[in-house]
């Protein structure tokens, strides 16, 4: 099974060139049945990252391009009357797809936002009194393009919390890219990707992962890590348990793909800059994007043991 | 020299200033050219701190060191002994300022300064030094902490605050080891330094030695009784009797030192008192007659006087029970009869006609004693220090040509007639009354009181006392020297500035007998707390204790407050339960120490990759401890804690050993 992992991560690894850890993380994230949020310019590869998971782990896949016109409908799906039949016809969305990429999402209004991300959080949708159950598994990733912020709507704090992660995946590095532009388009890659993971496959692991040992002392330091968030003057507020909860999960994913059935304070402080870094702020800048060094000071400074 | 191991601006400062504060005491004893020694390597070792000078070379040292010794040599005769081994070692103190490069070599010259300190209480033991000396001991300590602090550092005052500090608080502990530190004999003798060879009685006299024994107003001993004060006229303190003459000088003869013990009886009320002696390079102690004493190693002679086995060559503390109607020596040995029955072959006529005149008169010695007496009354004798040179007969002399002299005199003469008319006498050396100081209730003897008197030995009253000088001048007996010199202006004629000489000036005489009192404590109760003492005084408070107990009980109680101490620093109840945290907490000591140091937040996976990467050649130890530590603390698995033991202890094995923390 492991074996199999591995070669998901390689199979992306050669379309992303150069992204070996964000990979890891997104892969991390998605076996913890976490949703993905991508911070980053356009053009980065956010897109075919998405494409390329749901390519590799064999799942369907539908992309959203949020914009400010777009109505919850849009997502969710509408009933069409059929005259043949005469009744009302359920048309499923593009939500309806085992991976979502709800692109620039930032650029929706906040009431298409959040029929999103109820939808990512019940794993169900309600659509005109009847409600429907989302393809299992369910992963939705989303990007947001920090830039260029004229007309956008910015996540509030609470919407963020139900991303388990946020990633940013960068420039490449000088060998990646030479490697990039050398090579073929990596659209044209996708098609011929085989699909590593059948469903029942990704779903054992999925099972498997919750079965991760952690243990007490392992669990203290997470708690320590919160309760530093909580406690500490710096922190403009701590972190929620649900945020705890995604911290001990993508901990364990992360140590299920290093081939452990443990879970050891790296695998903790691995997964800490994307699980919590988009849940903090500086108390003295509440509003800005002070997460990346709050992370950087629980790592440094909560005793590991 | 590099910048660490510079000496800061601070603790030079306070090294020259205690140097200063530890020689002070020092000046009146050290030759001129060590003084300015001393000033010439100050000035450059402080021109050295201003870059205005070099440090001497080698040659220049070996030379400075070669010419100190010579000195040495040559003001004092000899490198060894102490007065010349202080003299080498202030020279040493003082020079060892010009190769002071390093903080080692001012750690050298602060040590250095702590013993010199030490050896000044061989000059000078009084309170007032004690307490003198507190100053250098903070300086020395000032300029230690100096040692430690930064260069940029340049207030000199907190640092000697903090050594002042310092001081106060070892104050308690100072004065707990004083208490019950068991106290050691010395582990060789020290010979006394030359000037503290005090003046005193010596063991032959001649009218000349005591003459110049009453120029001295230096202390001899203090006495304070149990109960009431004798009178003065009563404290005839013996110090030892001497029962040869050789027409001159009267000595004590070798029989006294080996003669046995003489027989006497206990009469009348005793009197017991205690003794604070100084010290007098001489065995003898004194006291009232006829004494007995719990000193240790100290026993009654043949002629009642007491003596230790080792000479008094600092102060001594003893208690004495004196018998003063004890009959003594009612059947002597014929031995000590013939021996105070000696005199010259010849010599001395017109005495010896007046012996035989006598003993025709008076057949009974009582009776002749008296004669003699009333003789010395009547007829126009005078006391004096300074008498008239007296000729070859000098009794013949001093009876019928001068008459006038002092006590030696006296007892001389009045020792040869007895012994010319056949009865066995002889001369006792000792002092005679003292001061009494109402303030502390005790008599305090003086040189000036030294006094000879004669006893004489009697068929049924064995030896009987008596005082020739009281005929002549009783007024040197009931109130003491200066009364009876009050005519000729003697008294302390050397001394002009001695505060005895100005006793009529009330205010002046209440505060030197006042100060005198505060000395007279410092002597009994912290110089006079010797073995002896400290036994009695922790016998009093603990009931029975000997020394054995004492050092356990002071090895326990030391051991406990350590304890506590190290209980309150090292907090145990503070310190991790859990037993695999404990044996990670001492790998990270251990790779710490060899210069990894985890950073808080650091993983125990991370440490020990970044470990190993540091000490290749012990990754693979590393390593093992950090898997093992991991399986236990996050796979839970369930091995004991004693496999982490295992592999720390191979770690430890492959790690050079180190005790102390590798600069990083």
């Amino acid at each position: 099974m492991r074996a199999k992992l591995d070669s998901v991560l390689e199979a992306v690894n050669q379309v992303l060139l150069g992204k070996e850890q964000q990979v890891r993380l997104a892969l991390t994230c998605l076996l913890a049945e976490g949703h993905l949020l991508i911070e980053d310019l356009p053009g980065m590869g956010k897109t075919t990252l998405s494409h390329t998971l749901a390519k590799v782990l064999g799942l369907s896949f539908q992309r959203i391009q949020f914009t400010s016109d777009l109505l919850p409908g849009d997502i969710l799906g509408t009933s069409v009357f059929d005259k043949d039949t005469g009744q009302f016809v359920f048309h499923p969305g593009p939500i309806f797809a085992e991976l979502v990429l709800a692109d620039e999402i930032n650029r929706a209004t906040p009431k298409s936002q959040s029929a999103l991300l109820e939808a990512m959080e019940e794993g169900q949708v309600t659509i005109e009194g009847a409600t429907r159950p989302l393809p299992q598994p369910f992963f939705v990733i989303a990007t947001q393009n920090p830039v260029s912020q004229g007309g956008t709507f910015a996540l509030p704090e609470s919407q963020l919390d139900r991303f388990m992660m946020r990633l940013s995946l960068g420039y490449p590095g000088k060998a990646a890219e030479k490697a990039l532009l050398l090579g073929d388009s990596r659209r044209s890659l996708l098609p011929h990707l085989p699909a590593v993971l059948n469903h029942s496959e990704l779903a054992r692991v999925q099972a498997e992962i919750p079965k991760v040992r952690a243990s007490d002392a392992l669990v203290d330091y997470v708690l320590r890590l919160v309760d530093a968030t909580r406690t500490q003057p710096q922190f403009a507020w701590g972190l929620s348990p649900r945020a705890s909860l995604a911290l001990l999960a993508a901990a364990r994913a992360w140590a299920f793909l290093a081939g452990r059935d443990y879970v050891i304070p790296e695998d903790v402080q691995a997964v800490l800059p994307a699980v919590v870094g988009h849940r903090l702020r500086e108390r003295a800048d509440p509003a800005g994007h002070g997460g990346g060094s709050l992370v950087q000071w629980l790592l440094r400074e909560v005793p590991a043991l | 020299m590099s910048q660490a191991s510079a000496i800061p601006r601070i603790s030079l400062t306070w090294l020259l200033v205690a140097q200063v504060l530890v020689i002070i005491p020092h000046l009146s004893h050290l030759p001129l050219w060590v003084i300015g020694l001393w000033l010439g390597s100050a000035a450059w070792r402080v021109q050295i701190f201003r870059m205005r000078a070099r440090y001497p070379n080698a040659w220049a040292k070996g030379g400075l060191m070669l010419a100190a010794a010579l000195g040495v040599f040559l003001s004092r005769g000899s490198l060894i002994g102490l007065d010349a081994g202080v003299v080498l070692l202030v020279a040493a103190f003082v020079l060892k300022l010009l190769e002071m490069r390093t903080r080692r070599d001012a750690l050298v010259l602060v040590f250095l300064g702590f013993f010199v300190v030490v050896t000044a209480y061989l000059f000078d033991d009084s309170m007032l030094m004690a307490f003198y000396s507190l100053l250098p001991v903070t300086a020395l300590l000032a300029a230690l902490i100096g040692l430690q602090q930064s260069n940029l550092a340049t207030q000199p005052w907190p640092t000697v605050r903090l050594a002042g500090g310092m001081m106060l608080q070892a104050l308690p502990v100072m004065l707990l080891l004083f208490v019950f530190f068991p106290r050691m004999g010395p582990l060789w003798s020290l010979p006394v330094p030359n000037d503290k060879a005090t003046s005193g009685l010596s063991d032959s006299m001649t009218p000349a030695d005591i003459a110049d024994l009453s120029r001295s107003a230096a202390l001899a001993f203090r006495a304070s009784f149990n109960g009431e004060t004798p009178p003065r006229s009563e404290l005839y303190w013996r110090a030892l009797t001497f029962d040869r003459f050789d027409g001159r000088r009267w000595s004590q003869s070798d029989y006294a030192e080996f003669a046995p013990a003489a027989q006497w009886q206990k009469q009348g009320e005793p009197v017991s008192y205690s003794i604070v002696m100084q010290p007098s390079s001489q065995r003898w102690l004194f006291a009232l007659d006829v004494a007995e004493t719990t000193l240790e190693q100290t026993r009654q002679m043949s002629d009642f006087r007491l003596q230790r086995r080792q000479p008094v060559d600092r102060s001594l503390i003893y208690q004495a029970t004196s018998w003063p109607q004890a009959l003594r020596e009612t059947q002597p040995s014929t031995e000590s009869l013939r021996r105070a029955l000696q005199l010259p072959e010849q010599g001395e006529p017109r005495s010896r006609a007046w012996a035989e005149q006598l003993k025709r008169d008076y057949p009974q010695p009582e009776q002749l004693v008296q004669a003699m007496l009333s003789h010395f009354n009547q007829q126009p004798f005078a006391y004096t220090l300074r008498p008239p040179a007296l000729g070859q007969n000098n009794i013949d002399d001093f009876l019928f040509e001068t008459r006038s002299g002092f006590c030696a005199h006296y007892a001389g003469a009045m020792t040869y007639v007895l012994r010319a008319a056949g009865i066995p006498a002889r001369v006792v050396a000792g002092y005679q009354g003292g001061e009494y100081n109402p303030a502390g209730n005790y008599v305090q003897v003086r040189q000036f009181d030294a006094h000879a008197w004669v006893e004489y030995w009697q068929s049924g009253r064995g030896w009987v006392s008596v005082d020739p000088t009281f005929q002549v001048a009783p007024e040197r007996i009931e109130s003491g020297l200066e009364d009876a010199l009050s005519g000729e202006q003697t008294f302390l004629e050397d001394s002009p500035f001695s505060p005895l000489r100005y006793r009529n000036l009330s205010w002046l005489n209440e505060l030197r007998l006042a100060w005198d009192n505060i000395n007279y404590g410092w002597q009994r109760w912290v110089l006079g707390y010797q073995s002896q003492q400290q036994l009695e005084f922790l016998q009093r408070w603990l009931g029975r204790v000997d020394a054995q107990t004492l050092v356990m009980g002071l090895v326990g109680g030391g051991g406990l407050l350590l304890g506590l101490l190290a209980l309150w620093l090292f907090k145990p109840w503070q310190r991790e339960r859990d037993p695999q945290q404990r044996v990670f907490q001492r790998f990270e000591r251990l790779l710490a120490r060899h210069g990894v140091t985890r950073q808080p937040g650091e993983g125990p996976r991370d440490y020990a990759a970044r470990a190993a990467l540091q000490l290749p050649a012990q990754a693979q130890a590393i390593q093992a401890f950090a898997l093992a530590f991991e399986a236990q603390r996050y796979a839970g698995q369930a091995t004991s804690v004693a496999e982490l033991h295992l592999c720390l202890r191979a770690l430890r094995l492959s790690l050079p050993w180190r005790l102390t923390r590798l600069e990083s």
